[in-house]
């Protein structure tokens, strides 16, 4: 019973840690590199950048788009993140359906939905412009 | 027994008889001024690159071998052409904007450089889409610097 105790406290001691490394781990505005408006900022934050960063997990992802280190892309390849952005929000492919299923407040709402598409828009225009 | 075969293999032909009635639309339009070929002057090399490698899933125009008219292989392969077209059609590529022209250009590069296209179930049929390092590197090397041209507007 005494062992049972104890393995049930270790268990508990884990779990407590884990969850506390795991606060640790939630993206702060800071790790944003990319300049953005704040509410743009905040979607990204609560919606994608858990996945979407250098120090992710999930390898797919940050191979795809990596929050941490976007704003060392060519403009081309911003242009491309941009493009694939809009796509997968207006085909609501992102976030993951899986993923939603075990998080569903990071669902979009169509509001948050419109603010990364007219951002991705709006961003991909003034590119073109600076480069023209 | 040996009647059930026969019967069995009747049936097989039969069906194989019926399908043939059951083809998907022919990817067989015309070029007009939007295709690539027409719209960019494109280097021969590249063109020619296009034309092998790409165009028979990424323009509205297929080189069909025989046996690609024959169902079911018509239906896989018009799966395949309807896939590729959706991503990529570059027989509309004079209606695009630059942005479109851009990243388009930008995912063919990468797509190319991983060695995810062409897919290698087409490259097994079609040797002339198997691409040298050589090709490659070239066909990368014309996406990126016609995506920088596009970019400022050259």
């Amino acid at each position: 019973m005494k062992n049972l105790n104890l393995i049930t406290s270790l268990f508990l001691v884990l779990l407590l840690s884990s969850s506390i490394s795991f606060a640790d781990e939630k993206p702060d505005e800071k790790k944003i590199t990319l300049k953005m408006p704040e509410d743009v900022r905040a979607v990204v934050d609560n919606s994608c950048f858990g996945c979407h960063n250098t120090d992710s997990r999930n390898e797919d992802a940050r191979e795809h788009l990596d929050f941490k280190t976007m704003h060392q892309l060519s403009d081309i390849k911003k242009l491309g993140a941009f493009k694939e952005i809009r796509e997968v929000i207006e085909e609501n492919e992102m976030p993951p359906k899986k993923f939603l299923e075990r998080r569903p407040e990071k669902e979009l709402t169509e509001e948050q939905k419109k603010i990364l598409i007219d951002w991705v828009k709006k961003e991909s225009v003034a590119l073109m412009n600076q480069n023209q | 027994m040996r009647r059930i075969f026969q019967l069995v293999i009747l049936l097989f032909i039969l069906a194989l008889v019926v399908i043939q009635f059951f083809q998907p639309e022919k990817n067989k339009g015309e070029i007009d001024s939007n295709h690539i070929l027409k719209s960019e002057q494109l280097p021969e090399e590249i063109s020619s690159l296009l034309a092998n490698a790409c165009l028979d899933c990424h323009s509205n125009q297929t080189n069909y071998l025989w046996y690609h008219q024959v169902a079911p292989v018509s239906w896989f392969i018009n799966g395949h052409i309807t896939e590729g077209k959706s991503e990529l059609n570059l027989s509309d590529w004079g209606t695009w904007d630059p942005i479109d022209k851009i990243t388009a250009l930008d995912d063919m590069a990468t797509e190319v450089k991983k060695g995810k296209m062409p897919l290698q179930s087409y490259v097994l049929i079609h040797r002339k889409a198997k691409l040298s390092e050589e090709q490659k590197a070239s066909l990368t090397a014309w996406a990126e610097s016609l995506s920088e041209k596009v970019l400022t507007g050259e």
